[in-house]
């Protein structure tokens, strides 16, 4: 009888989880579809910023634009110092959403070790911070509570940061590593550098002989606010994508958590018929072997 | 009659994509407008009204506060960090488009110069609407 008790107590308590996770799931699913109009309306702006830029880098690469010499856009072939930058969610119950991320930093991690490059780590999202700080891996900027709701300001004041050091020589490129939205069921994983602009898949061929009307007063000016903000988006935009990802895996991992509560329901459903019948014929023995030394 | 395709985006979504027959920017260094068959440029913007004159010979204004635009073959790119249509159904929806305006303008200039003078340019796009 102990047995039936203990099985019932099981049942309970997965039937239980299988709600909480069948909440979560439909909680993901209200919040995904904010989250993905979102990165929706915002992706058009963040294509056109980089296509605008990489046109101008491409352009100072394929030297039709003279004269320019601005860190951001000049490929250094051995850099000393390097920033990552890394988003991860706040929370997790999003199966292995943030270990893919944390994944990635470690092996660009690892890279850039073994060519002895001094990696200074910046992060974004609870999880990605509490596992590098287990991990007993230094980071010289931590922010909470950004990556779960996004905001223009803060990360702009974050990105800013990297920017000044980069401007200022003190680190040589910056990465960002952050997990994106694919669609409902796919989340991609972007490994980006963000400065100096990657220029290398730049053909020189194929520029037009379309001018590049750039005021020699004003290129350099142009060029730096444009950097700031091409930067500054990108970050942004990161963090709405990375909202994005960890709703559509949340409710993916929420939703395999549910269904597999209710496989085990019934398989614990199984068991506990099966002992209770177990216990109906002991007892029903029990009793006709009684009657029958009666007699 | 030749029309020009243009895009104006904004971090938080496109907010006029279209063609138009032309189309005048606040550049840093001064207004200018851009017409069919422009040579390519890429260029700052300052804050200000992007006025756009439309397929239908209707006129359109939005107020920027920041940008950038990139002409390329025939098609014009502005992009911009913050921006207000100023258009409505009703006097009641152009008189809050206005005010939104005037405060996007104010949040990122201090100068008194700068800030009446994109109001005034802003009430006068608003007059033409009614």
């Amino acid at each position: 009888m102990a047995n039936l008790k203990e099985i019932q107590r099981q049942i309970k308590s997965v039937s239980n989880t299988q709600k909480t996770t069948r909440a979560m799931k439909l909680v993901s699913t209200a919040k995904l579809r904010r989250a993905e109009e979102l990165a929706k309306r915002s992706r058009l702006f963040a294509q056109k910023t980089n296509q605008v830029i990489a046109e101008i880098a491409g352009r100072i690469k394929c030297s039709k634009v003279g004269g320019i010499e601005n860190r951001c856009f000049i490929e250094n072939s051995a850099p000393e110092t390097i920033d990552i930058i890394f988003v991860t969610a706040d929370k997790g119950l999003c199966g292995g959403f943030n270990m893919q991320t944390i994944k990635a930093v470690k092996r660009l991690m690892s890279e850039y070790k073994n060519k002895n490059v001094k990696i200074r780590l910046r992060g974004i999202g609870k999880k990605g911070i509490e596992f590098f700080n287990y991990n007993q891996v230094e980071m010289i900027d931590e922010v909470k509570n950004l990556s779960s709701a996004p905001d223009m300001q803060r990360s702009s004041d974050f990105m800013t940061r990297s920017i000044n050091d980069f401007k200022e020589g003190k680190i040589d490129a910056v990465y960002l590593v952050y997990n994106g939205y694919k669609n409902v069921i796919t989340q991609e994983l972007h490994v980006n550098r963000i400065l100096p602009v990657n220029v290398e898949s730049y053909d020189c061929e194929k520029v037009t002989n379309t001018m590049l009307e750039l005021e020699a007063q004003d290129e350099e000016k142009m060029l730096d606010s444009l950097i700031t903000k091409y930067a500054e988006f990108n970050m942004y935009y990161a963090l709405i994508d990375s909202v994005a990802a960890e709703h559509s895996a949340r409710m993916q991992a929420m939703d395999a958590a549910t269904n597999n509560a209710k496989e085990m329901v019934n398989s614990l459903k199984v068991k506990f018929n099966k002992a209770r019948q177990e216990s109906i014929t002991t007892e029903l023995i029990e009793i006709i072997s009684g009657v029958e030394s009666m007699k | 009659m030749e029309t020009l395709q243009l895009e104006v985006l904004t971090p938080s979504g496109p907010i006029y994509n279209g063609l138009a027959k032309s189309v005048t920017l606040p550049g840093e260094e001064g207004e200018f407008g851009v017409l069919p068959e422009h040579v390519s440029l890429t260029t700052l913007l300052q804050a200000g009204v992007v006025d756009i004159q439309k397929e239908n010979g209707k006129t359109e204004s939005i107020v920027v506060n920041w940008g950038v635009v990139q002409i390329t073959n025939n098609k014009v790119v502005v992009l911009v960090d913050g921006a207000v249509a100023i258009r409505g159904e009703s006097e009641g929806d152009i008189a809050k488009a206005l005010d939104e305006a005037k405060s996007l303008i104010n949040s990122i200039t201090d100068s008194n110069v700068m800030f009446a003078t994109v109001s005034a340019r802003i009430e006068s796009a608003a007059h033409n609407l009614v």
